[in-house]
C-alpha cells in the first residue's frame, strides 16, 4: 500500500515545486532548471521504487484497497518512469525551442504520476481518477507548441477522442458497478461470476465499453485513429511519452482488469483479441509502409507494435507451465518503450535542425548527424526485431506463446505466423529510413551540430537497448516473477 | 557417452572459439573509430584482424582432427532454458577455417581491388560483421545463436551488394534493355541487395517458424540436447508435424543457398564489388545453407530413425538436383562472366545438397554427408579463386563481358594459369578437387537404397556434369583463347596497354588455385580424413553409428563423370578454344535459337517472380498510398499540407455542412483554434469518433458471435 503513496508524494512534489520555483524566481531563475527538477524527482522516484523492492515483503492479498502494491505494478511503473526520464532529459534541450518549460516539466510529472498510478490501481474508479491525471496534462504537452497549427489540430483531436474514451469507460465502470456492486476490482470477479446468465448482454456490453476505452490508449484497431495526427502534430519528445509510456500505462490497466477479471465472465473473449492483435500489427505495418513524414511512420510502426503486444494478451490464459504470453506483454512493453522512445528523440534531435523534416531531409544524415542517425539505426533495428537487440528477445516470448497457445486453440500457430509475417513485411519500412540515412545523398550536404543533451541521451537508450538484447536475462525474469504475481492472484480470486 | 554432452571447462582452449568469431566482430565495431587514423591503417587493420580469426580457427585444427569435441555454454535466459554456447566438433572446425581462411584471402585481395573505391569504412564494416556472424553460425551450438549469425550474414550481404549506392550505369547487372516477359533483366546495385534481401527473407521466416515450433515442443534449441533426447520426434510425429518442421527450417537453407525456387537473387547479386561475390556469394554465405541442412540432418536422422524421415531427406535431394540442372543450363548461355560464374555457384551448391539430401536415404549415412561437405570445401576454394579472377579480368579491361575480351591469355599469364586450374577443379577433370568431390556425390546418389529415385536423381545429376564442363570451357575459352575482341583493340589503339594484376591481387588467388590441384593430387587421402573426422563428429556429438569405411571409387560413377567431362567439354572446345567453327550460326534459328533465348531467360522464372509477385504488391502500394495519402481517406487523416489542399477545395462543402454538437463547442474555443475548428467541422473528427463507435460495435459482435 505504501510505494504508490509516497511516489504520489514525490512526483507531485516535484511537479509542484516546478510551479513555485517558476514562481518564485519571477522566471528569472535558469531556464533548464524545471528540466532538472524534474528528471531528478523522476529518478528519485525510480530510486525508490528500487530501495522498496530490495524488502522482500510484498503483500499479495485481495484488500479493499485503491491500490495493489505488487510487482506488476512495479514492473510497469519502472517502464514508464524510464520512459518519462528518457523524455524529461531530452526535453532539457528541446523545449528551449517552444519556451514555457515549467509548465512542460510539472505537467509531464503529473502525467508520470497518473500512469504510475494506473500501474498500482485495483479499483475501476481509482483507474479512472489516474486515466484521466494522466491523459489530462498530455492534451496540453500534445498542443504545446502553440503557434503551430498542426500541434493544435492534434491536442484538439486527441481531446475530443480522450473525453469520449472517458466517459464510455465511465459508462463501462457504471454497468460493472450495477452488475456487482462494487468497483473494485478483485470483489467485482467475485462477484460476477455468480451473475444470473439474463445479465450477460450487459456484461458483454462492460466488457466492450472497457475494450474500447481502454483500445484508445493502447492504440488497438480500429480506436487508433486519433494517433497518427497526435504524434504527427505533438512535440517529438510528447509523441515519445505518448507511444512509449501511456500506451504502456494502458497496457498495464489492460493486464490487471483483463487478465484477472475475463476468464470469469463466461465469455470466448480470446478470440476476439487475436483478431484484434492480428487487425491492428497489419493495419499499422501496411500503413506505415506509405508515410512520407517519419513521425506518422512511427506513429503506425508503434499501432503494429500495439498488435504484437495483444498477442500475448490473447495467449495469456493458455499458458501451461509460466505464464509466457503474460510475460511477453510485459517484457514487449519495457522493450518497446525504450526502442519507441528512443526513436522519437533521435526524431527530436533532427527536428531541431531541420525545420518540418520529411522522410526526405533524412537522406545522407548518417554523415549530417553521426551519432543521431547512429542511435535511430539501433531504435528502428530493434523494432524489426532484430537480432540480438532487445526487440528480438520480446517479440520471440510473444510468439513462442502463441505457438504454445496452439495446443489449445486453433488459431494459435497462425497468431504467431502472423506476428513472424508482420514483423518479416515491417523491415521494409524501418529498413528503408536506414538506406535512406545511409546509402542516399542528403539534400544539402554539411554537418549538423548535434545537442550535447540529446545525444547523451540518445546514447544511453541505445545502450540500453544493446544491452538488454545480448543480456536480455534479468529484465525476462523480472517480467516473469511480476507475471506470476499477477496470475498468482488471478488465482486467489478464484473460486476454489 | 557422447563427449559432446560434456561442457568443457573455460580455459583458453574453449574461449578460443568464442574469438573466432568475436575478433571480426570487434574489428567491425571499431573501424568507424580506426578510420579516423586515416585509411591506410583502417585497410590494414581490416585485414590484420581477420588475419587473427583465421589463425585462432587453425590453432582448432589440430584437436578437431584428433576427434576431440570442445562444446562450452553460458546461460543466456536460465528461466527459458536458452543458453548461448559455442560447439566446436570437426565439421565445425574445417568449416571455421575454410571460411576463416578464405575470407582473410579475399580481404587481401579487397586491398587491392578496391583501391581509390570511397565510402571504404562502410565496405570494412560490413566485411568484418559478415565475417563475424558467418563464423557465429558456423561455431554455433543452437539454433538460436546460429539464426543471430544468419540474420547478420544476411544484412552484411545486403550491405555489401548496394554498396555502389550511387547505381552508376556501369556497376548494373545484366543486359540494359533486355527484357524477359516485358520485365526489364538488368538491375541495379541498390534493387539487387534488395531483391537478395527479401527473397532470403522469406527462408528465414519458414526458417525461424520452424525452429519456433521445434522450440515449443522439445523446450531447446540446443543441437545436442536435440540428438540426444528424441522425444520431440514421436511428438512431434504424433502431430503431423515431423517432416514439415525439418522442411521448414531446409526453407532457411533453400533462400540462403539460393536453391530453387528461391535461387534468383544470387545471380543478381552480382552487381555487388568482385570482392564480395567472392567471399560472400561463392565462398561462404551461400554455404551457410548446406552447413545448417549439414547441422540438422544428422539430428533428424537420429532422432527419427525409428520413425522415418526420408520425406524430409528426399525433399532436400530433389531440390538440390533441380537447382543444379536448372542453373547450369543458365550458365551455358550467359555473357556476363560473374554471371556465369553465379549460375555456377547456384548449381554447384545444388550438388551439396543432393549429397546431403542422399545421405539420409541410404543405410551409411557419411556416404553422402562427407561427400557434400567435400565438395563443400572444394568449391569454396576453387570458386574463390575463379571470382576474384574474373574480377581482375574486368579490373584489367573494364568490361564484364566475355565476348569483350579473348586472347587474354598472353597478357593475363598468371590470371590464365591460375583460373585454368580452379577451371579444372569446377568442370571436374580428373585430379583436380572438384572431380573427387563430384564423383563421391555421384557414388552416394547411385547407392542411396531407401529411395525409388535414385536413378532419375543421378541422371539429372550426370546431365549436369556434362554440362558444367561445357560451360566451364566455354568460359575459359571465351576469355583467354581466341583472337583479341573489337573492345581489347580499341582499349590498345587508345593507349591503355593490358596487363597483369597487381601482385596483392594475384598471389590470394594464385594461392586458391594451387591448393585446388593440391586437393585434387590428394583427393583419396583428403576424402579418407573427411570421412574419418566427419565420422567421429557424427559418433560424438549425434551418436550415430558410422561404418568404417576406406577410399573407394564407385565404378559406375566414375565412367558417368568421365564420360559426361569428354562430352562437355568437347565441343566447347571445338568452338570456344580451337575455335574450329561457329556457335552462333547455330543458335540462330529453329529449336535451338528458341532454347536459348528460353535459357538466357533464366527459364522465365525471375520473369514470372516479377509479374505474379512484385508488380502486383508494387501497384497495390500505390494505391495504398493514393488512398491513405492523397486520396479519399485523406480528409479523414491526413499530414498538414495535403490536408489543407483537401481543406481548400472542399471548403465550399464545409460552409453548407456545419455540423452541431461538439464541433460547434469546440469552434467556441476562441479564433485561435479557428483553422482547427474548421477542420473539425469539415468532418474530420465527427469521423474519427464514429468509427471509434462502430469499432465498440464490431468488439461486441466479435464477442457475441465467437462466444
Amino acid at each position: 500500500m505504501d510505494l504508490p503513496i509516497y511516489l504520489t508524494g514525490v512526483l507531485a512534489g516535484g511537479a509542484l515545486l516546478i510551479l513555485v520555483a517558476e514562481a518564485v524566481s519571477g522566471g528569472k531563475a535558469k531556464k533548464a532548471l524545471p528540466g532538472y527538477i524534474s528528471l531528478g524527482t523522476i529518478l528519485v522516484s525510480i530510486g525508490l521504487i528500487f530501495l522498496t523492492q530490495i524488502s522482500p515483503a510484498f503483500s499479495l492479498t485481495t484488500s479493499h484497497s485503491v491500490f495493489r502494491n505488487d510487482l506488476l505494478g512495479v514492473f510497469f511503473s519502472i517502464v514508464v518512469l524510464a520512459v518519462s526520464a528518457l523524455v524529461a532529459a531530452s526535453s532539457i534541450d528541446y523545449v528551449k525551442t517552444i519556451g514555457n518549460s515549467a509548465a512542460y516539466n510539472s505537467l509531464l510529472l503529473f502525467t508520470a504520476l497518473g500512469m504510475v498510478l494506473l500501474a498500482f490501481a485495483a479499483d475501476l474508479l481509482m483507474i479512472i481518477v489516474a486515466w484521466e491525471l494522466m491523459s489530462l496534462p498530455t492534451y496540453m504537452l500534445t498542443g504545446f507548441r502553440k503557434n503551430d497549427p498542426d500541434s493544435t489540430e492534434a491536442s484538439v483531436k486527441y481531446f475530443i477522442l480522450g473525453a469520449f474514451s472517458t466517459g464510455v469507460l465511465l459508462y463501462a465502470v457504471s454497468l460493472v458497478y450495477l452488475l456487482a456492486g462494487s468497483t473494485n476490482i478483485a470483489t467485482a470477479v467475485l462477484a460476477l461470476q455468480e451473475l444470473a446468465p439474463e445479465f450477460n448482454p450487459i456484461a458483454i456490453l462492460a466488457v466492450s465499453l472497457l475494450v474500447a476505452g481502454f483500445g484508445l490508449k493502447m492504440s488497438v484497431v480500429p480506436f487508433h485513429m486519433w494517433i497518427p495526427d497526435a504524434y504527427e502534430g505533438a512535440p517529438p519528445t510528447v509523441a515519445a511519452l505518448l507511444s512509449a509510456a501511456t500506451k504502456k500505462a494502458a497496457f498495464a490497466v489492460a493486464v490487471r482488469v483483463f487478465v484477472v477479471a475475463l476468464p470469469f465472465f463466461q465469455l470466448e473473449w480470446t478470440t476476439a483479441f487475436a483478431i484484434l492483435a492480428v487487425a491492428t500489427m497489419t493495419l499499422g505495418n501496411i500503413a506505415a509502409l506509405t508515410q512520407k513524414v517519419i513521425s506518422r511512420m512511427l506513429a503506425y510502426s508503434s499501432i503494429a507494435q500495439a498488435g504484437y503486444i495483444l498477442i500475448g494478451l490473447a495467449v495469456a490464459p493458455y499458458a501451461q507451465s509460466t505464464p509466457i504470453g503474460l510475460i511477453g506483454v510485459l517484457f514487449h512493453s519495457f522493450t518497446h518503450g525504450v526502442m519507441q522512445a528512443t526513436a522519437f528523440i533521435a526524431v527530436a534531435a533532427v527536428s531541431l535542425r531541420i525545420a518540418k523534416p520529411s522522410l526526405d531531409s533524412y537522406n545522407g544524415l548518417g554523415l549530417r548527424m553521426p551519432v543521431t542517425a547512429f542511435t535511430l539505426t539501433i531504435a528502428l533495428l530493434g523494432l524489426a526485431g532484430v537480432p540480438p537487440l532487445n526487440g528480438f528477445w520480446s517479440k520471440l516470448v510473444l510468439f513462442s506463446a502463441a505457438v504454445e497457445a496452439g495446443n489449445a486453440v486453433w488459431w494459435g500457430g497462425w497468431l504467431a505466423l502472423a506476428g513472424i509475417l508482420n514483423t518479416g513485411f515491417s523491415l521494409g519500412y524501418y529498413a528503408w529510413v536506414i538506406k535512406r540515412m545511409y546509402l542516399d545523398d542528403p539534400e544539402e550536404a554539411g554537418r549538423l551540430k548535434e545537442s550535447f543533451g540529446l545525444t547523451g541521451v540518445l546514447v544511453a537508450a541505445a545502450l540500453i537497448i544493446i544491452i538488454t538484447g545480448i543480456f536480455p536475462a534479468p529484465i525476462y525474469e523480472f517480467a516473469e516473477n511480476a507475471s506470476l504475481a499477477i496470475s498468482s492472484a488471478a488465482t486467489a480470486v478464484a473460486p476454489s | 557417452m557422447y563427449m559432446a554432452t560434456e561442457i568443457t571447462p573455460l580455459t583458453f582452449a574453449t574461449l578460443t572459439p568464442w574469438l573466432v568469431w568475436f575478433v571480426p566482430m570487434l574489428a567491425a565495431i571499431l573501424i568507424p573509430l580506426i578510420a579516423k587514423a586515416g585509411d591506410k591503417v583502417r585497410d590494414y587493420f581490416a585485414v590484420i584482424f581477420s588475419l587473427i580469426s583465421a589463425l585462432l580457427a587453425a590453432s582448432l585444427l589440430p584437436a578437431a582432427l584428433g576427434g576431440q569435441v570442445i562444446h562450452h555454454q553460458v546461460n543466456w535466459i536460465p528461466s527459458l532454458k536458452i543458453t548461448a554456447g559455442v560447439l566446436a566438433d570437426p565439421l565445425a572446425v574445417l568449416m571455421a577455417n575454410v571460411v576463416a581462411w578464405i575470407s582473410f584471402l579475399i580481404m587481401v585481395y579487397s586491398l587491392g581491388y578496391m583501391k581509390g573505391e570511397a565510402n571504404l569504412t562502410r565496405y570494412w564494416f560490413f566485411m568484418n560483421f559478415f565475417i563475424g556472424s558467418m563464423l557465429l553460425i558456423v561455431l554455433s551450438d543452437n539454433f538460436l545463436q546460429l539464426f543471430f549469425g544468419w540474420e547478420g550474414v544476411g544484412l552484411a550481404s545486403y550491405g555489401l551488394i548496394s554498396f555502389w549506392n550511387r547505381d552508376e550505369e556501369k556497376r548494373w547487372v545484366g543486359t540494359p534493355g533486355h527484357t524477359a516477359w516485358g520485365v526489364p533483366q538488368a538491375y541495379s546495385p541498390t534493387h539487387a541487395g534488395m531483391k537478395a534481401f527479401v527473397t532470403t527473407r522469406i527462408g528465414d521466416i519458414s526458417f525461424l517458424i520452424g525452429i519456433l515450433i521445434l522450440y515449443s515442443v522439445a523446450g531447446t534449441f540446443d543441437f545436442v540436447h536435440l540428438a540426444e533426447d528424441k522425444q520431440w520426434a514421436s511428438t512431434l510425429a504424433s502431430m503431423g508435424l515431423l517432416i514439415p518442421v525439418g522442411i521448414l527450417i531446409f526453407g532457411g537453407a533453400i533462400g540462403k543457398s539460393a536453391q530453387f525456387p528461391l535461387h534468383e537473387w544470387l545471380p543478381d547479386a552480382m552487381a555487388g564489388p568482385t570482392a564480395v561475390s567472392a567471399l560472400i556469394h561463392a565462398a561462404t554465405m551461400v554455404k551457410a545453407g548446406v552447413f545448417l541442412v549439414a547441422r540438422v540432418g544428422p539430428i533428424f536422422f537420429v532422432a527419427a530413425s525409428s520413425i522415418g524421415v526420408t520425406g524430409f531427406f528426399e525433399v532436400i535431394a530433389w531440390i538440390g538436383v533441380i537447382t543444379a540442372f536448372l542453373a547450369a543450363t543458365q550458365a551455358m548461355v550467359a555473357k556476363e562472366v560473374k554471371k556465369v560464374l553465379a549460375y555456377s555457384t547456384v548449381s554447384q551448391i545444388g550438388y551439396m545438397m543432393l549429397g546431403m539430401g542422399v545421405a539420409g536415404l541410404a543405410a551409411n549415412f557419411a556416404a553422402g554427408y562427407v561427400a557434400g561437405f567435400f565438395h563443400l570445401t572444394s568449391h569454396a576454394i576453387f570458386k574463390a579463386a575463379l571470382f576474384m579472377g574474373a574480377g581482375a579480368l574486368i579490373h584489367a579491361t573494364g568490361t564484364k563481358y566475355m565476348n569483350e575480351m579473348g586472347g587474354l591469355r598472353k597478357t593475363m599469364g598468371i590470371t590464365y594459369i591460375s583460373m585454368l586450374l580452379a577451371a579444372a577443379g569446377l568442370a571436374g577433370i580428373p585430379l583436380f578437387s572438384g572431380f573427387w568431390s563430384k564423383d563421391a556425390i555421384l557414388g552416394a546418389t547411385l547407392s542411396a537404397e531407401h529411395t525409388a529415385s535414385a536413378i532419375p536423381l543421378t541422371i539429372l545429376a550426370a546431365a549436369t556434369v556434362f554440362i558444367t564442363a561445357f560451360y566451364t570451357v566455354r568460359m575459359i575459352g571465351m576469355i583467354f583463347h581466341g583472337e583479341p575482341s573489337h573492345h581489347i583493340k580499341e582499349m590498345e589503339k587508345n593507349g591503355h596497354h593490358l596487363h597483369e594484376a597487381p601482385r596483392v591481387m594475384w598471389l590470394p588467388y594464385a594461392i586458391l588455385a594451387v591448393a585446388t590441384l593440391a586437393i585434387g593430387l590428394a583427393g583419396p587421402f583428403y576424402e579418407g580424413v573427411l570421412h574419418s573426422i566427419a565420422g567421429s563428429s557424427l559418433e560424438n556429438v549425434f551418436g550415430m553409428h558410422v561404418v568404417e569405411e576406406g577410399f573407394k571409387v564407385n565404378p559406375v560413377a566414375l565412367g558417368i563423370s568421365l564420360i559426361g567431362v569428354a562430352v562437355g567439354a568437347f565441343p566447347a572446345y571445338r568452338y570456344y578454344i580451337a575455335r574450329t567453327a561457329d556457335p552462333s550460326s547455330l543458335v540462330s534459328r529453329g529449336f535451338l535459337a528458341s532454347l536459348y533465348k528460353f535459357l538466357e531467360n533464366r527459364w522465365y522464372i525471375d520473369a514470372f517472380y516479377y509479374r505474379v509477385f512484385v508488380y502486383p504488391v508494387a501497384t497495390f502500394s500505390t494505391i495504398l498510398f493514393k488512398v491513405f495519402e492523397t486520396g479519399v481517406i485523406d480528409r479523414i487523416s491526413g499530414s498538414a499540407a495535403s490536408s489543407s489542399i483537401v481543406l481548400s477545395s472542399v471548403g465550399n462543402w464545409i460552409d453548407v455542412n456545419v455540423i452541431d454538437g461538439f464541433a460547434n463547442g469546440t469552434a467556441a474555443a476562441g479564433t485561435m483554434f479557428s483553422r482547427t475548428a474548421r477542420k473539425i467541422q469539415s468532418g474530420i473528427a465527427e469521423q474519427y469518433v464514429f468509427i471509434f463507435v462502430v469499432g465498440i460495435i464490431i468488439v461486441i459482435l466479435a464477442v457475441l458471435t465467437l462466444r
